[in-house]
């Protein structure tokens, strides 16, 4: 028998080797379209243009073959396109300067996927396409996960089921239209009924703390603190969710529009990068006037010696027990909190501060925050313009503002990159920035006017968790802004608010529509278009918090909500089977109650068969309801009708053609009727 | 052996063999396939599925998409839905046997089962034996029924056993194979392969009527009687029935004046062995019934008296199917 399974396995190989017909082809090239498109724009328009030209090349030659039927098949050889997969490597290569890396990798696949399916001939192949689709899915979300993003997918998800579908159906016409209506509804509904399941998945499975292999290098900068700032050289800042630390307020916690976490200050500036000056220690602390806000701070590890407090910070924090010994912490002149040593685990500490925005400055502060660097010519000639309008400090750094706002300025995470002169060219020509970019303008023009000014980086806002009680500050946070030295005391502005309230107040989430922010909706002032935005803004910050933002912590936060996390992971194990085999025996339980109901007439007739065999009458296996009933009526004459009619109804409710509800229900009932007019077996036996 | 002394573990492996693989026929009339008797694995489309959902996990665990991980478990969700479906195409589906064929050594048995689909519609149901090659694709609608022939090589003279059937879909999408073994105890029978060019019939008792074995033609024929029934069928006198004249059988010269002819085993030559026998015995039954004669089968164990017609055709051939050499 060996030897026959055997060709049993081989054939059900030539199966898979079974050539694809058009219908089917033509789904797979429906559902690489959809799969291809949301992807498109984040690629090279050459790549984005070749990978889905040459899918549209093969379903316009299967519409060539369908057109000439007589003619033999459109073909492509496959020897030109292993010259294809080898080009586009090389173009790839070209395009992007190297090739191990994620975008190099994605803008392959993207056009390798074209290729295949330019010489996909069996189903095999269009299995292979159909995961390869299923995986080119999610790499738009590299880039961006706004809304739009996820309802840009949504066609091909359906797509996946029509493909599988189609690949599944195979002895259908190739001549027969494929019931493209028919397949989308079939796949919508399954995809419907796996929902549950998809949702229980995304809540439960457990997310990673911390990334399993290391993130690839161009895996962009994060959005994270570092000890110089160069805008314009950090071309396109992603969104990182890795939270900086978390804070438990024992007071009030303070609206987000005051949540300014103090980080390095920079004050030398070479005309393109911000770097801290030298780093002096003593700082005094602020007269305490106002009543003081205390939180206690877990900062993750930073590899920095950096501290993070309320702007501004009130006492020296006390670490809590069993911080490494020996770390100390000072303040610098410039009211920034230092480790002795970088944080390298997480650091717990309790801090004092007041919300205040100005503090008094010492006498020699000023000169050193005065330098404007090397050109930006255009920056510097507009200041002074300015300046000679507005000589009051005051007005000044208002009509600067004021002028932000006015502008067409535009808040964005990928901003343009910027060559030389990024002042120049950020304030006059793209006006497109991070708040990077506004600070450090900001401090340019001020500082063109006389003005001391410098930048402060930290984190701004962060994340109130309702149920936990506690703020999660994340790198997305991340934050510059700006202080002036005006009548002996620093000042904070921050321009950023002037471009972008939504950041201020919703953080960074709130302030980033979909993808790229569209220059002209920036410009709008109009109120109703506003409200618009900013229920938009709104929307999205939702969406980002709930969906993007569902990571490892908010599920330990959920669970913790729960109540989950006293449990031992055993105790949740028991607790799951037993809600699974609860909901399965009543799941079978409803269903075999069902099936009793729609199969009552088997129950009927099997009680009745029972009762026969009792009276001495058993049916034989191969007799049928008609003959069997004959059998009887020729046993016991007297009930002869009620056999009849027992043969007959159940006859034709088991076997007759799917007849209306009324008539089963008639049928049933008579079937019922004459199984009671019957004596029980011990009377049936001696009625003989 | 009593079953009461079987050992439990031994009875409890006997029982879960026979409940995996259906080694031995143990069902009998309708069956039902219910849960216990369905099994489902993935395919290799649902394999390779599964590989590209767990990249596309890992991938989007690593970089924190959390889009990635709702297409990838959407993805899943479309797959566990999937199964339900395979399982569900196969679930109440009720199958019946009704008859086993009869074959010559060296064709082929059929084998009919009733397939009923019951309160839902079935796609792409595939049929098939232990032999494989006989499948058979069907829909059923709800409520209706089917009857699927299957096919089993017939190699050796005696009984073939249906053995166990497996009924299986990959309904939807080809992610998940469900199947379900059914094993009725259905026997064919299949005959000795007829010798070939065989020697002519042996005399009967009315004297010389080599010639007989040759289809009886018209130069023969000796007249029409009324039909009786049992007459076989190639007697009919089809010309007469066309031409409305009534059901008549044909009447040959020799064939009923020949007398019985008496076929026997012991008259066959020392120097065959018993399967050989076999074969010229049915090599001779079917020339007897070709020249529609009345014959006598005496092989040892089995005594069939003169007679002629199908059935006592069947039974000369079950009875040379069923020989049992050990008691030449």
């Amino acid at each position: 028998m060996h030897w026959q399974r055997l060709f049993v396995r081989q054939s059900r190989d030539a199966a898979h080797m079974v050539p694809l017909t058009a219908s089917q082809t033509r789904c797979i090239g429906a559902l690489l379209l959809a799969a291809q498109l949301p992807q498109a724009p984040h690629l090279p328009i050459w790549v984005a243009a070749a990978g889905v030209l040459l899918v549209a090349l093969r379903l316009a030659l299967l519409r060539r073959d369908r057109a000439r039927p007589l003619a033999p098949p459109a073909r492509i050889p496959s020897w030109t396109l292993v010259l294809f997969a080898v080009a586009a490597a090389f173009a790839v290569r070209g395009s992007f300067g190297y090739m191990v890396g994620r975008d190099p990798s994605v803008a392959f696949l993207f056009i390798l996927i074209a290729i295949k399916f330019l010489e996909t001939r069996s189903r095999r192949d269009g299995t292979l396409l159909v995961c390869l689709a299923c995986f080119l899915l999610i790499t738009p979300f590299f880039y961006s996960q706004s809304i739009i993003a996820a309802i840009a997918a949504l066609p091909a998800i359906l797509l996946v089921g029509v493909a599988l579908d189609a690949l599944s159906t195979d002895e259908r016409d190739p001549d027969r239209p494929y019931a493209w209506r028919a397949a989308m509804k079939r796949s919508g509904v399954m995809m419907l009924q796996g929902l549950p399941v998809a949702l229980l998945l995304f809540v439960l499975f457990p997310r990673l703390s911390a990334p399993l292999w290391g993130l690839p290098t161009d895996f962009g900068a994060q959005t994270g603190l570092s000890d110089s700032m160069s805008p314009g050289q950090i071309s396109e800042l992603s969104l990182s969710d890795a939270v900086a630390f978390r804070v438990d307020f024992e007071t009030e916690p303070p609206p987000a529009g005051q949540r300014y976490w103090r980080g390095p200050v920079f004050s030398r500036f070479d005309g393109r990068t911000w770097s801290a000056g030298l780093t002096q220690f003593g700082g005094e602390f602020a007269p305490n006037a106002a009543p003081a806000i205390t939180y206690t701070v877990t900062l993750e590890p930073n590899f920095r010696p950096w501290l993070f407090a309320l702007d501004l910070p009130a006492a020296l924090p006390r670490l809590a027990a069993g911080a490494s010994t020996g770390a100390t912490v000072v303040l610098t002149r410039d009211q920034q909190l230092l480790l002795r040593a970088p944080v390298t685990d997480s650091v717990r500490y309790t801090q004092l501060s007041i919300l205040r925005s100005s503090y008094p400055a010492g006498a020699d502060e000023a000169a050193p925050n005065l330098a404007v660097g090397r050109g930006n010519p255009r920056t510097l000639a507009f200041a002074r313009e300015l300046r000679e309008q507005h000589p009051d400090d005051k007005a000044y750094i208002q009509a600067i503002l004021q002028w932000f706002n006015r502008e067409a300025f535009v808040y964005t995470l990928a901003p343009p990159f910027l060559d030389r002169d990024p002042v120049d060219l950020f304030l006059f020509d793209e006006r497109r920035g991070f708040c990077e970019h506004y600070a450090s303008a900001f401090v340019v023009m001020l500082r063109a006017a006389g003005i001391p000014a410098r930048v402060v980086t930290g984190y701004q806002g962060g994340q109130m968790n309702p149920q936990g009680g506690y703020l999660i500050v994340r790198q997305s946070d991340a934050h510059a802004w700006t202080e002036a030295l005006i009548d002996g005391k620093w000042q904070r502005f921050d321009p950023t608010a002037a471009v972008s309230p939504s950041r201020i107040e919703l953080g960074l989430g709130g302030a980033m529509p979909a993808g790229e922010p569209v220059p002209f909706l920036a410009r709008l002032d109009g109120t109703w278009l506003r409200t618009v935005r900013l229920g938009w803004d709104a929307f999205n910050h939702d969406w980002r918090r709930n969906v993007v933002g569902f990571n490892y912590d908010r599920q330990r936060s959920l669970w913790r909500d729960l109540k989950l996390d006293r449990f031992a992971a055993w105790q949740i194990v028991a607790g799951l089977a037993a809600i699974v085999f609860l909901w399965g025996a009543l799941v079978i339980g409803w269903l075999m109650w069902k099936r009793r109901r729609q199969e009552r007439a088997l129950v009927l007739w099997d009680d009745l068969n029972r009762r026969l065999a009792r009276a001495g009458l058993p049916r034989q296996p191969h007799e049928g309801p008609l003959a069997f009933a004959d059998r009887a009526a020729t046993r016991w004459p007297q009930f002869a009708i009620a056999f009849a009619a027992i043969g007959k109804s159940y006859a034709t409710l088991r076997y007759g053609a799917p007849a209306a509800t009324r008539e089963r229900d008639a049928l049933l009932a008579t079937l019922e009727r004459a199984i009671e007019v019957l004596p029980a077996p011990a009377a049936l036996r001696s009625a003989e | 052996m009593n079953p009461a002394r079987v050992p439990f573990s031994r009875a409890w492996r006997a029982r879960t063999r026979q409940r995996l693989f259906r080694h031995a026929p143990t069902d009998n009339q309708p069956v039902v396939l219910r849960h216990s008797r369905i099994y489902l694995l993935p395919t290799r489309r649902g394999l390779a599925l599964i590989a590209t959902l767990l990249t596309m996990l890992l991938a989007s665990l690593n970089y924190g998409l959390a889009l990635g991980i709702a297409i990838t478990f959407l993805l899943t969700g479309l797959l566990a839905a999937a199964q339900l479906h395979t399982f569900r195409n196969l679930a109440g589906i009720e199958i019946a046997p009704l008859s086993a064929g009869e074959s010559f050594a060296g064709g082929e048995i059929a084998f009919a089962l009733a397939l009923h689909a019951g309160s839902a519609a079935r796609t792409s149901i595939q049929l098939a034996t232990i032999d494989g090659p006989a499948v058979e694709r069907g829909n059923v609608a709800a409520g209706a029924s089917l009857t699927a022939t299957l096919t089993r090589p017939a190699l050796h003279r005696g009984k073939v056993a249906l053995g166990r059937v497996t009924l299986s879909t990959d309904h939807p999408f080809g992610l998940w194979r469900g199947w379900s073994y059914v094993h009725f105890p259905l026997e064919g029978i299949v005959f000795p392969a007829p010798e070939v060019s065989a020697p002519p019939l042996p005399l009967g008792h009315g004297g010389t009527q080599t010639e007989a074995a040759g289809r009886g033609d018209d130069a023969d024929l000796a007249g029409l009687r009324a039909y009786q029934p049992g007459d076989p069928p190639q007697r009919i006198a089809w010309k007469a029935v066309a031409r409305g004249a009534g059901w008549f059988s044909k009447e040959f010269e020799g064939a009923g004046g020949g007398g019985p002819l008496m076929l026997s085993w012991t008259s066959l030559p020392a120097t065959l062995d018993a399967e050989a026998r076999l074969s010229r015995l049915t090599a001779w039954v079917l020339a007897a019934e070709r020249a529609a004669r009345p014959f006598a089968l005496a092989i040892p164990g089995t005594m069939l008296p003169p007679q002629q017609g199908r059935d006592h055709r069947r039974a000369a051939l079950t009875a040379l199917a069923l020989f049992d050499a050990r008691r030449a």
